[in-house]
């Protein structure tokens, strides 16, 4: 990482850290969403922003989280427990999932992951003993952490996840992923195990969000199929690279705060407007600005600086 | 004792649907050596450069590289054991610059590799791009970084597909200088190449390819003189008449 976004992050972490004393609950759970939000966007970033495998439905991962955290709490386990099993669970898922559907290129492995999420959605509805099925799983007060618990956590997965993304950007493994993403025949003809690191890739991409789905539901105290495992979820954490910047450090970062913050301000509005206004946002982003937000600055800064 | 061909095809075939475009090709480079790969267009030349780099898996016969049998093995693996090759329309990386298009090239464990890149750009006067976006490059510079990319593994074998086509005479002869000291360092190269006199200045052997056959081997002389090459190349009538 360079000094500058050392910098960054640490004014970043250092106000995040801070902001429990200083936020009401409901500003806290604003930021705790702009956190997730952060985290599922870096782990789309690592799949989809850096080897050019666009998910459709990386959000499957978030919701065997959500449902693995869900059910290991309500099991008796501890909460950091549920959490890194749901991490774990959610790789040891991708890894298979992986194998078969990163043999698919553009388009096909896109809807194949959209087909993804909408199986997780219908086997968790239909999978009643165990999820409780459409009735989903309501998590007791008394089992869920706290909200600041919850905010810290989810804090720290997106340090974590902000932390990965940079190492990875500087790293041979980046490079090499970018590789994959301009030409994927040619850097397999440079000697780079292409099937191995789109594996890995796409295998830490699902680790994350499996934690962030197990802080989710303790976090609401209620999950059902539609709410973790919901289409516009995966749609958002799309937009928020496209809107920062794809491949980039802080393109995830950025984007998830604007979009959070226009959505939060919509939304009570425009309930079904602003479902709109991010397909909206996203056609217009795929057309004028394919770089993101961090792209154009850099263009600009690079014509008059 | 060292063996003397570093590439042997054996019997190499390939089908796409029901046009045979690699009839049963037998072929040898011999170890430090340059050889040309000639022949009309569609004769099947890419097509055996796409088998021998892994890039094609669906062909059959036999392939060894080196005493490895390669036929069916991905290209990474090849690349590992030591072969290299470009393509025959450019495929440098868009976007990542000129040092990283070359860094990534190169071996995992290369602790000087950033060295050899920048050694590689200074000595084909590219070292002042170093930080362009491979898109930025001219088509020709695309070609040469695109040849020096597979340099950075100092590979055993390098297969060449037309490496100077659409490179200005300036560049071209840059291209060329390059290929000549690799050979003088031991480096053995195959080269696709359409301009005869490149072929004959350069390779020591010559193969003729023709709808999938072997027609011709031997000195760039040896095959200019067979009647099968002239006719492959021009028609058959008799040479006197054209």
């Amino acid at each position: 990482m360079r000094y500058s976004d050392l910098g960054i992050g640490a004014l970043l972490l250092f106000f995040s850290l801070l902001a429990p004393g200083f936020l009401n609950n409901y500003q806290l759970s604003f930021l705790l969403q702009v956190l997730m939000m952060v985290t599922l966007a870096q782990s789309w970033n690592l799949i989809s922003g850096m080897t050019g495998y666009i998910s459709f439905g990386h959000g499957v991962f978030f919701g065997v989280g959500a449902y693995t955290g869900a059910l290991l709490l309500m099991g008796g386990a501890f909460w950091w427990v549920a959490i890194l099993s749901a991490a774990l669970l959610a790789a040891a898922l991708a890894l298979p999932l992986g194998l078969l559907t990163l043999r698919l290129r553009g388009p096909y492995f896109a809807i194949a992951m959209l087909g993804l999420n909408e199986v997780g959605r219908i086997l968790a509805n239909l999978w009643v003993d165990l999820t409780g099925g459409g009735d989903g799983i309501a998590l007791s007060p008394l089992l869920s952490p706290v909200l600041a618990t919850n905010y810290f956590s989810m804090l720290a997965l997106a340090v974590l996840a902000t932390l990965g993304m940079g190492w990875i950007l500087r790293s041979r493994f980046g490079l090499e992923l970018r590789a994959i993403r301009e030409d994927e025949e040619a850097a397999e003809m440079l000697g780079i195990d292409t099937i191995r690191n789109k594996l890995i890739a796409f295998t830490a991409s699902a680790l994350l969000p499996g934690a962030a789905g197990a802080i989710y539901a303790f976090y609401t105290s209620f999950i059902d199929p539609s709410s973790v495992f919901l289409p516009a979820l995966n749609v958002q954490m799309i937009v928020v690279v496209l809107l920062g910047g794809r491949g980039t450090l802080w393109g995830p970062v950025l984007g998830a705060v604007l979009l959070m913050s226009v959505q939060e301000l919509t939304w009570a509005e425009f309930p079904a407007l602003h479902l709109a206004l991010l397909g909206l946002l996203m056609i217009l982003l795929v057309l004028y600005l394919p770089d993101g937000l961090l792209g154009a600055w850099k263009r600009i800064g690079s014509r008059y600086g | 004792m060292a063996e003397p061909s570093i590439l042997e095809i054996q019997g190499l075939r390939r089908d796409f649907g029901g046009v045979q475009a690699l009839g049963g090709v037998d072929l040898q480079v011999r170890r430090g050596k340059i050889t040309g790969l000639i022949g009309p267009n569609g004769s099947g030349k890419t097509t055996l450069f796409q088998a021998v780099s892994g890039m094609d898996r669906e062909a059959t016969g036999r392939i060894y590289f080196d005493g490895h049998s390669i036929l069916g093995l991905r290209p990474s693996r090849i690349v590992a054991l030591g072969l290299g090759r470009t393509f025959q329309l450019s495929r440098v990386l868009p976007g990542l610059t000129v040092l990283e298009n070359l860094l990534v090239a190169s071996r995992p464990d290369d602790s000087e590799a950033e060295d050899r890149a920048h050694n590689l750009l200074r000595q084909v006067h590219l070292e002042r791009q170093v930080h362009v976006l491979g898109k930025a490059l001219s088509y020709g510079q695309q070609k040469l970084v695109e040849f020096l990319r597979v340099l950075m593994r100092s590979p055993k074998l390098i297969l060449l597909d037309e490496p100077a086509a659409g490179v200005n005479p300036t560049l071209r002869r840059t291209l060329w200088e390059l290929v000549r000291q690799l050979q003088e360092q031991g480096t053995s190269l195959m080269l696709i190449e359409h301009h005869m006199e490149v072929i004959a200045d350069l390779c020591d052997e010559v193969y003729v390819l023709n709808e999938g056959r072997i027609i011709a081997r031997g000195t760039f002389s040896e095959v200019r003189e067979d009647p099968q090459v002239f006719a492959a190349y021009f028609g058959h009538r008799n040479r006197t008449a054209s």
